[in-house]
């Protein structure tokens, strides 16, 4: 429309993707370090891909050109050598955060830190989610931008929903999966309107609570708990000045956005915020010509307050309306993804992993390798079943069977070996005769000859002995080299709990010192 | 009529008679003093009793045998529904009055009622008497059938209109949450929400997640008490004998019983009309929604429940077929007006977007604004009627003014020159002389008329003249009796009154900030806004909210023997000083007492905790001294620091306890705890109070200068000391505070001296 604004926009970046990396606790043993390199979560691929790079690629099909990758800094080298690699045409910074493990740092923390990078809206991305091909992250932009300028929305968030994973197919002792999180949304315009958070489970334990004002302004909204949060944020600018006035937050997903939710619909947060979320400068140049749009339906009569409905004159009101409505929304859309049109999901547990790595197999059609160098590693008596992903210099010996696998670069496979339902990371060497079904093998792991593995999921190097059978484990290095402590454990799968990325625990050094 | 007839064959087939039953009382008193002498299913609405619109309503939908439960006025009702045309042989239907006890206080007991005298045999249609609906009830029958051959649990489908959260029909005093599965329509959860006091959360039990991930919360629904139940339904009332309420008792108890495993299911009619008269709001509401045609079929031109046939002319004015009404070339009648037959309408008169009934006479240049008047009454000339409801042979005589949410009764006579308040409700003073003939009636009229008609000499108002009114008192007198969590309460039924804005009680997120952040410094602020925003500000509406004023007092006394209660808690469990003063502080913000009041009772309560030990001086001192290195620290945690207070405040408490003789102990020990500094106490006993000054003279006063008089001594004995020190020399200041700690031990210990001289 205004050609003023278009001919500006090549100036100044629209969006700068913020790409937060965690430690990955809740994925050990797979990202305990092996040795002393350590293994970024980041890099443990989905289907032979880091699981960054779906992130990424994600990011550039959307045409956002600009990512902040923020990671810890002794994952540093690994990451920047590896999205500098590629064939990206994304402009990736690499920051890091001097953060041991045993610290946590929630992203509102970072994003506080890093505010002095970021001069734009902004899109939060964590380094584990998976959008399946039906999402794409423009549309997640699209909403934002139309919402942003016609009725001043500040974010806008995506969640998609979540199967709940068969109970007989759970690996006890892998972790347990998080609880799902209620949240209430209007369908109709798309509005996040209410996260239940671990404070209000606190309150009050058997019921949730809706505040009378959230209803009358959206009277027909949908609760559900099938949803989850994919941690993408499309936020204003303005939220970062928003996160320096509130200190205390830290976690982004459980508590700065429940938070966010409620300014659109509290009176007083509103006349608080309203102002650091919508600096004079910024808006009312699109607003004044809406104003005069006919095709637009007035937001006024839905952000109006309650209160002024009554046609009458004379009625006195304490409350001036004008002063607590502007033109501006203040809310916090949502795009749901349903799973009908593909499966999404963040890998940031064991059961997802293995979940997601199954779910790509099923569209993955297995064909023996061209290239003769390949070709030639892969005896002709191997089973390979068609829904499996072998990667390139792998050698798979004569008569052995894979099935329903994901097996990674640069693995050998010896004579009469079974892998079934795997997931095989790279370098891994699997002795003749060993049988390894639904388990996930970290990097260098050795299955000894003849031996057994039944769902277990194995830290980087990991040896297992010849014969040795063995059963729904984590298998630690701390376990055969130094005496096994239960309440390292015990503290691991309750890492597994939490979510969030930056979840840490001390558990990783004390085992590799 | 062709609806009806096809619906009844439709129903015909199944060889099973629909049958309904309507509550054909309000169990309350929100149309008062309309329905003084008549019940209120028989006020008309646009010219037809209520009752009537509820026949046409369920003649619609095919039912074909209705009970009609009456209580009030039976005998009206009766009469009313034996001239029905519903009632005329070949019309298809069945209508039997049932009368229930005058002691039927609640919809519950009528469904007790119900069930004692087995009416229903099968799935049944429960309305009230005051329903408009154009709904295709027989379809929701059919579903609620179908549902129940695979679901014999699922007992009630609640018909619920889709509307706004802010739709006119929908009240505000009186609406609910409904959270429903998205897909069945299963109502999961059923949350009351009330105008005042404003319900400010819904609550959401989690179980119901479980079981059904996805639901819906709905604020939007207008609830048209359209039930289909079962057969099982009044056998749960009877079972269940507190149940009064069919959708705050009734429906809640069953979805919230763990033992019924019952399931109710709500239908969700996206078109269509249904609405319930329930307050005199709704009534200005629903009117205007049948003129402008909302309620079709049922619209007065066609349908009309009365039989009256109305012209339909541009604008939905409504003017009655037959000729008789006689509008002047002068007058007006705006949009959206109805009037009845041989209604005359003078010169200049004004008409706009109101109804008029029958046989009316509306004078010359009189304004009705939005109002109802009911059949036979007189306006006189220059009158003007704005928002109000006249009841029908009421008599306004010239240039009298009714100013907005009036209800006139039915037979009055006002004026002439009379100015009605706003909101002002009269009756017609009963005739007191035939009282034999009325005896029948007086058995249904309450007490309540009479106490009215008592209070009236008071009254001040001019009603004109020639006035038979009486007026009925603003609904404040009865504010002791009122629970604020029913939904009767005064304040609550604002919202339900005629032309009652009651936007000063209007609930606008009070508190928002408070629950949720803790942080924030402004929770109090938002408090007292809530507080703001509740106290009446239109003078016109105001309610006696007057604070009393001796209440004061009583809160000081009060709050002290909270003070006293908690900190014997506190010494008894052991908590920390800091707990118990966190503790103090609430209670001080809560009661709003000024701070010296705290320190009085603190002071008091610490002081009382000093065991009195007979005989000997050493055991006492121990005990002074343990008691006041506990809690003395507390004194000063209770916010400020004032030493002069405290000291005060132990003289004040000592004067007048049997701990007289301790003061001297206490305080050398509070001294000796730096609670108190020397200059604290020099400070205090210079002041006129301490010693006593200005007091009236009594054993008090007595016991006051005592007190003073042994801090005399202890200034005496600081003045001696400060002379041992200016002729001590080369002390190391940390020798030196050292010894002076000594020293106040010796002190003590002759302060001790000086109380067991005195004693």
């Amino acid at each position: 429309m205004d050609l003023g604004v278009a001919t500006s926009e090549p100036l100044t970046r629209e969006f700068l993707a913020v790409v937060i990396v965690g430690f990955g606790n809740e994925l050990v043993p797979l990202t305990s370090n092996d040795g002393v390199e350590p293994c970024p979560k980041a890099l443990v691929p989905v289907a032979n891909r880091p699981m960054i790079d779906y992130v990424l690629s994600w990011i550039e099909q959307s045409g956002v050109k600009d990512v902040l990758l923020i990671c810890p800094s002794i994952h540093r080298p690994m990451i920047s050598h590896h999205v500098h690699s590629g064939l990206s045409t994304l402009h990736i910074d690499v920051q890091t955060y001097d953060e041991s493990p045993e610290s946590n740092t929630g992203t509102c923390t970072l994003l506080r830190h890093f505010a002095n990078r970021i001069s734009e809206d902004f899109i939060v991305l964590p380094c584990d989610f998976i959008p399946p091909p039906s999402l794409s992250l423009s549309t997640i932009l699209n909403k934002y931008r139309t919402e942003n300028v016609s009725d001043g929305s500040i974010a806008t968030t995506c969640w998609f929903a979540t199967q709940q994973p068969d109970k007989n197919l759970l690996v006890e002792d892998w972790g347990s999966i998080p609880p799902p999180v209620p949240m209430v949304w209007d369908d109709s315009t798309g509005t996040l309107l209410q996260i239940e958070t671990a404070e209000d489970l606190d309150h009050n334990s058997d019921e949730m609570e809706l505040r009378m004002s959230l209803l009358s302004q959206y009277p027909r909204t949908k609760l559900s708990n099938k949803y989850q949060d994919s941690h993408v944020y499309v936020c204003r600018r303005s939220i970062l000045d928003l996160l320096q006035e509130k200190k205390h937050f830290d976690s982004f997903r459980e508590e700065f956005i429940p938070w966010l939710c409620k300014i659109q619909y509290q009176r007083r947060k509103r006349e608080k915020y309203g102002p650091i979320l919508n600096p004079i400068t910024n808006v009312l140049t699109q607003d004044v010509s809406l104003k005069h749009s006919t095709l637009r339906t007035n937001p006024k009569v839905t952000t109006k307050g309650v209160l002024h409905q009554s046609s009458d004159a004379d009625a006195s009101s304490p409350f001036d309306p004008e002063s607590t409505t502007d033109s501006s929304s203040l809310r916090v859309g949502i795009v749901l993804h349903s799973t009908k049109t593909g499966y999404a999901t963040r890998v940031n547990n064991i059961h997802s992993l293995l979940d997601m790595n199954r779910r790509m197999l099923a569209e993955a059609t297995y064909t023996l390798p061209t290239d003769p160098q390949s070709r030639s590693l892969i005896d002709p008596k191997a089973q390979i079943s068609s829904d499996s992903i072998i990667g390139a210099f792998t050698q798979v010996s004569e008569r052995t069977t894979i099935k329903k696998s994901v097996v990674g670069k640069h693995c050998t496979i010896g004579k009469l070996a079974r892998v079934t339902g795997c997931v095989l990371l790279d370098h891994c060497v699997i002795e003749d005769g060993a049988k390894v079904d639904g388990c996930i093998l970290g990097k260098n792991t050795k299955v000894g000859a003849k031996a057994e593995l039944t769902r277990c999921v194995t830290q980087a190097g990991y040896e297992v002995g010849p014969a040795e059978s063995l059963k729904n484990e984590k298998l630690d290095i701390s376990d055969w080299t130094a005496a096994p402590d239960e309440s390292d454990e015990d503290s691991g799968e309750e890492d597994e709990d939490s979510e969030e990325d930056e979840d840490d625990s001390d558990e990783d050094d004390d085992e590799i010192e | 009529m062709a609806p009806k007839s096809n619906a009844g064959k439709e129903i015909g087939d199944e060889a099973e008679v629909l049958q309904a039953v309507i509550l054909a009382d309000s169990f309350n008193k929100r149309f008062r003093p309309l329905t003084t002498r008549k019940p209120r299913c028989l006020l008309p609405i646009c010219n037809a009793p209520l009752l009537d619109w509820t026949f046409e309503s369920l003649a619609l939908a095919g039912v074909q045998e209705i009970f009609v439960v009456c209580r009030s006025h039976p005998e009206q009702i009766k009469a009313k529904i034996a001239e029905s045309r519903w009632s005329k042989p070949g019309s298809g239907i069945k209508i039997v009055p049932i009368l229930t006890a005058k002691e039927t206080f609640s919809p519950g007991d009528a469904m007790r009622d119900i069930y004692t005298r087995g009416l229903v045999t099968g799935d049944f249609v429960l309305v009230m008497g005051d329903l408009v609906s154009n709904i295709r009830i027989d379809e929701v029958v059919k579903v609620h059938k179908e549902r129940r051959k695979t679901n014999k649990d699922a007992i009630m489908t609640m018909v619920v209109k889709e509307s706004g959260a802010t739709h006119r029909t929908r009240s505000k005093a009186d609406a609910a949450v409904f959270v429903l599965d998205s897909e069945s329509s299963e109502c999961l959860h059923y949350q009351p929400v009330m105008g005042y006091p404003p319900t400010k959360v819904a609550s959401v039990p989690r179980e119901i997640l479980v079981a059904h991930p996805d639901v819906e919360i709905r604020n939007d629904f207008i609830d048209c008490s359209i039930d289909i139940c079962s057969v099982e339904v009044p056998s749960l009332f009877q079972d269940n004998f507190d149940y009064l309420d069919i959708r705050r008792d009734f429906v809640h108890g069953v979805l919230t019983s763990d033992l019924l495993m019952k399931n109710i299911y709500c239908y969700v009619a996206k078109d269509g009309y249904a609405a319930r008269v329930q307050d005199t709001k709704s009534y200005e509401s629903i009117s205007k929604d049948i003129l402008s045609r909302w309620a079709f079929p049922l619209v007065p031109d066609n349908n009309h429940p009365a039989g009256h046939l109305y012209e339909h002319r541009r604008g939905n004015k409504y003017i009655d077929k037959d000729g008789t009404v006689v509008l002047a070339r002068t007058s007006t009648v705006g949009n959206k007006c109805l009037i009845g037959s041989s209604t005359e309408v003078s010169d200049n008169a004004q008409i706009i977007s109101s109804v008029i009934g029958q046989h009316c006479f509306i004078g010359e240049g009189a304004i009705i604004d939005n109002s109802y008047v009911f059949s036979g009454t007189t306006i006189g000339p220059g009158c003007v009627i704005e928002r109000s409801i006249i009841g029908s042979d009421v008599n306004i005589k010239e240039n009298t003014h009714v100013d907005k949410g009036s209800l006139v009764g039915d037979g009055v006579v006002i004026g002439p020159n009379a100015h009605l308040e706003a909101f002002s409700r009269l009756s017609k003073r009963r005739e007191r002389g035939n009282t034999n003939q009325e005896e029948e009636e007086d058995e249904y009229a309450d007490s309540e008329e009479e106490e009215v008609e008592s209070a009236q000499d008071s009254t001040t108002i001019n009603l004109g003249d020639d006035s038979n009114a009486i007026v009925w008192p603003p609904n404040t007198s009865d504010e002791d009796e009122d629970e604020d969590e029913d939904v009767e309460n005064n304040k609550n039924q604002r919202f339900m009154r005629l032309g009652d804005s009651a936007s000063d009680l209007a609930f606008s997120d009070p508190g928002s900030e408070s629950s949720d952040e803790d942080s924030d410094s402004s929770d109090e602020d938002s408090e007292f806004e809530t507080r703001l925003g509740i106290l009446p500000t239109s003078s016109a509406t105001s309610l006696s909210l007057d604070a009393p004023d001796g209440s004061s007092q009583d809160a000081i006394a009060e709050f002290q023997n909270e003070v006293r209660l908690s900190l014997e808690r506190a010494f008894a469990e052991g908590h920390s000083v800091d707990n118990a003063s966190v503790e103090l502080k609430t209670l001080r913000m809560a009661s709003n007492v000024p701070l010296s009041r705290v320190r009085e009772s603190v002071v008091a309560a610490i002081v009382d905790r000093i065991q009195i030990i007979e005989g000997s001086g050493v055991p006492q001192r121990q005990e002074i001294a343990n008691v006041i290195s506990r809690w003395g620290p507390l004194i000063d945690k209770i916010g400020g620091v004032d030493a002069v207070e405290t000291i005060s405040a132990l003289q004040a408490h000592c004067a007048s306890s049997d701990r007289l003789l301790l003061f001297g102990q206490i305080l050398a020990a509070l001294y000796q705890d730096d609670i108190v500094e020397e200059n604290d106490i020099r400070e205090w006993h210079e002041s006129p109070t301490s010693q006593g000054l200005g007091l009236l003279p009594g054993t008090r006063t007595d016991n006051i200068k005592k007190c003073w008089e042994v801090g005399s001594r202890m200034i005496q004995q600081f003045d001696e000391q400060d002379d041992d020190e200016e002729s001590g020399e080369d002390e190391d200041s940390d020798e030196d505070s050292g010894e002076d700690g000594e020293e106040d031990g010796e002190e003590d210990d002759d302060s001790e001296g000086s109380e067991e001289e005195s004693d």
